[in-house]
């Protein structure tokens, strides 16, 4: 009841005019950014992050049109897949598998439709389940003392890189870059300057703005560099736009099953959206067997594993805005807006700022039938857009980044510093390292600092504390339990290739 | 080869940091002090990247010549934006930076100027007029 009557008020304030305009212009800027090859959520909300602030508007309605991009970005990112075979997002990967096929036997409607509504149940099933657990986790979350904390972080930073498909040790070292940046600037307790080789510019520290937008939108244009104009794919042309609603009724079932699975995915700690679409993907061909039609166009093939990673993204909201803690990229850079906003995600927040937590969730409800209602009708026009082409959208891209984080600051340096992380990112990705954790650490290095420097002060330089709570001890317990399996999962991954290079994935 | 290479400049930055951190000393504030977590923080980074330099995984594919040097030109024509922005004001910056990115990414020179000589003032427009974000019209040089 408590919560019913907080979500009322949370649609009090999603209702604002304000809040409502913006929540439509960013479900369309959403889509339209996930659907452009190129773009995708982390990129398209790091862009947006500056703007935002320069608008200057207050850390509610930031957030709300914020949220209504991500969860944009999830409905586009299916609309590439589908018609070019290339994810506008990294979770729509596994929407390919089923979603390319369909179009080229012509379907193209019918698997655009089918992953509309998909999208609809997964991402409404996720904020129902935001809307009952985050406030039980924030409520447990106020036991975590500082030691608890620290445990907690250890935790996000060994498990952000998901468990398969990644050699783990490049995943944790781009964890420890990020913590090793954002130790640079003056320390705030001592007010001794760290890292800064005089420079005065980063005495106050590596923005993670800044970071974010060099390492995602910067870096983005040094990949596509890499292959010429034509070897880029081309767009499937469709005819009709009409779609079959008995082929929508018939994948009820995976929407359903690949909405659950997806949602416990999405707020597991390091798990995200992807392994959200792959676990959803996975079980659904488990349990409907398809007769080996899976990976030829099966349209339930599309419901799974769209309804799952938009399941998963809203439950990576969960860790976020209850622990502070985010599930998956795009929340992670969600939390780097919030953190920049002076407002602290954590169990605190619920109490001391129900009004943006319940404006949210409830912009969340709205965002959903708006995204639903605009991309049915609307799935032509975003097609057509997505027709430019890569070298006239690209370096509008660069431009916005620019005007964005120069808007911040007004300083030269901070554009240089976004290029030189441009480069950074783009050297990262050739290594296969991936960028979130690097993010997550410059975002939590200084939480995860204080909490460490807090805890030792209480115990005055007994590290005993570290493990003295049984919350810490069970965190830890996760931390390593994870770690052995994902190293041992890397080794036989290993082993298999060695055995058969033939079968080797290009990983 | 690449990884070993990398992993080896990556050792080499964090053995720097760690023994950076090791310099900083306040005899006043907390108990831990400011050196302890960049060293923390430090050594599983040398342990991470030494161990790249030893069982290096993964391989990686760098880009043709011709796509090198087309990324390294967007690089500087970056650069060169982040330095001409204040002097050249930023319509005119703009209309360079798209002009020849476009061409860089493979787009036709004269369409690339044609969309850059329209956009450039329409972002003008949109950020300064439209939202408010003040963008120098002409710059220093003017």
């Amino acid at each position: 009841m408590e919560t019913l009557s907080a979500l009322a008020g949370g649609f009090a304030v999603a209702l604002t005019p304000l809040n409502l305009t913006l929540l439509l212009l960013g479900c369309f800027a959403g889509t339209l950014i996930g659907a452009l090859p190129g773009l995708g959520p982390v990129n398209g909300v790091a862009i947006l992050i500056p703007l935002t602030f320069a608008f200057g508007f207050d850390a509610t309605s930031s957030l709300i049109l914020l949220s209504a991009v991500y969860f944009g970005c999830m409905y586009g990112g299916r609309i590439s897949s589908i018609l070019l075979n290339i994810p506008g997002d990294e979770p729509a990967i596994m929407t390919t598998l089923d979603g390319f096929p369909m179009a080229q036997q012509g379907r193209a409607a019918d698997a655009l439709a089918i992953s509309g509504v998909a999208s609809f149940v997964g991402a409404t099933v996720s904020v129902i389940g935001l809307t009952l657990f985050a406030p039980l986790l924030a409520r447990a979350a106020i036991y975590f003392g500082p030691a608890d904390y620290f445990a907690l972080y250890v935790l996000a930073f060994a498990t952000i890189g998901g468990i398969a498909g990644v050699d783990p040790r490049k995943t944790l070292l781009s964890a420890a870059l990020g913590l090793m940046i954002a130790c640079i600037g003056i320390d705030p307790i001592t007010g001794i300057p760290r890292f800064t080789a005089g420079n005065y510019h980063i005495y106050d520290g590596v923005d993670p703005i800044v970071a974010l937008v060099g390492l995602f939108a910067i870096s983005e244009i040094l990949v596509l560099l890499e292959k010429r104009g034509k070897e880029r794919a081309a767009t499937i042309r469709v005819q009709s736009w009409l779609p079959d609603f008995r082929a929508i009724w018939s994948t009820r079932g995976a929407m359903t099953r690949g909405s659950l699975v997806g949602f416990v995915a999405g707020v597991l700690p390091g798990a995200g959206a992807s392994l959200g679409a792959v676990m959803s993907y996975a079980m659904e061909k488990q349990v409907s067997g398809g007769g080996g039609t899976f990976g030829t166009g099966d349209p339930r093939g599309v419901a799974a594993p769209e309804a799952g990673n938009n399941a998963a993204s809203g439950g990576a909201l969960i860790p976020m805005l209850s622990l502070g803690v985010p599930g998956s990229g795009t929340t992670a850079v969600m939390l780097a807006m919030l953190v920049s906003l002076n407002v602290q995600p954590g169990p605190l927040l619920f109490a001391q700022q129900p009004e943006l937590v319940w404006g949210l969730v409830a912009s969340l409800y709205l965002a959903n039938i708006a995204l639903l209602v605009l991309n049915l009708p609307l799935i032509g026009l975003f097609t057509r857009l997505m027709m430019v082409p890569t070298w006239a959208l690209m370096p509008i891209v660069a431009a916005v980044s620019f005007v964005g984080v120069f808007s911040i600051s007004n300083s030269i340096f901070d554009l240089e510093l976004m290029i030189m992380f441009g480069a950074l990112g783009y050297v990262l990705r050739k290594l296969g390292v991936s960028l979130v954790p690097l993010v997550l650490g410059l975002l939590l290095g200084g939480d995860m600092e204080r909490n460490l420097r807090r805890a030792m002060s209480i115990s005055d330089g007994d590290w005993g504390i570290l493990l003295s709570s049984w919350i810490s001890v069970v965190l830890y317990t996760f931390t390593a339990l994870f770690l052995a399996l994902s190293v041992w999962l890397a080794i036989r991954d290993q082993r298999r290739a060695k055995l058969f290079p033939e079968n080797r994935t290009s990983k | 080869m690449t990884t070993r290479l990398l992993g080896a400049v990556i050792f080499v930055i964090a053995a720097l940091f760690v023994s950076g951190a090791t310099s900083y000393d306040a005899p006043f504030g907390d108990v831990l002090g400011p050196a302890v977590f960049p060293i923390i923080v430090g050594i599983p980074a040398m342990i991470l990247s030494a161990s790249l330099v030893v069982w290096p995984g993964g391989e990686v594919a760098w880009p043709r010549p011709e796509r090198l040097a087309r990324q390294g030109a967007s690089l500087a024509v970056l650069l060169g934006y982040a330095w001409l922005l204040r002097p050249l004001g930023f319509p005119l910056a703009t209309f360079l930076l798209l002009a020849l990115l476009g061409i860089i990414l493979d787009g036709p020179a004269w369409k690339s100027a044609a969309i850059a000589a329209l956009i450039a003032p329409g972002l003008w427009a949109l950020f300064d007029k439209g939202l408010g974000l003040p963008l120098d019209v002409l710059g220093t040089w003017f």
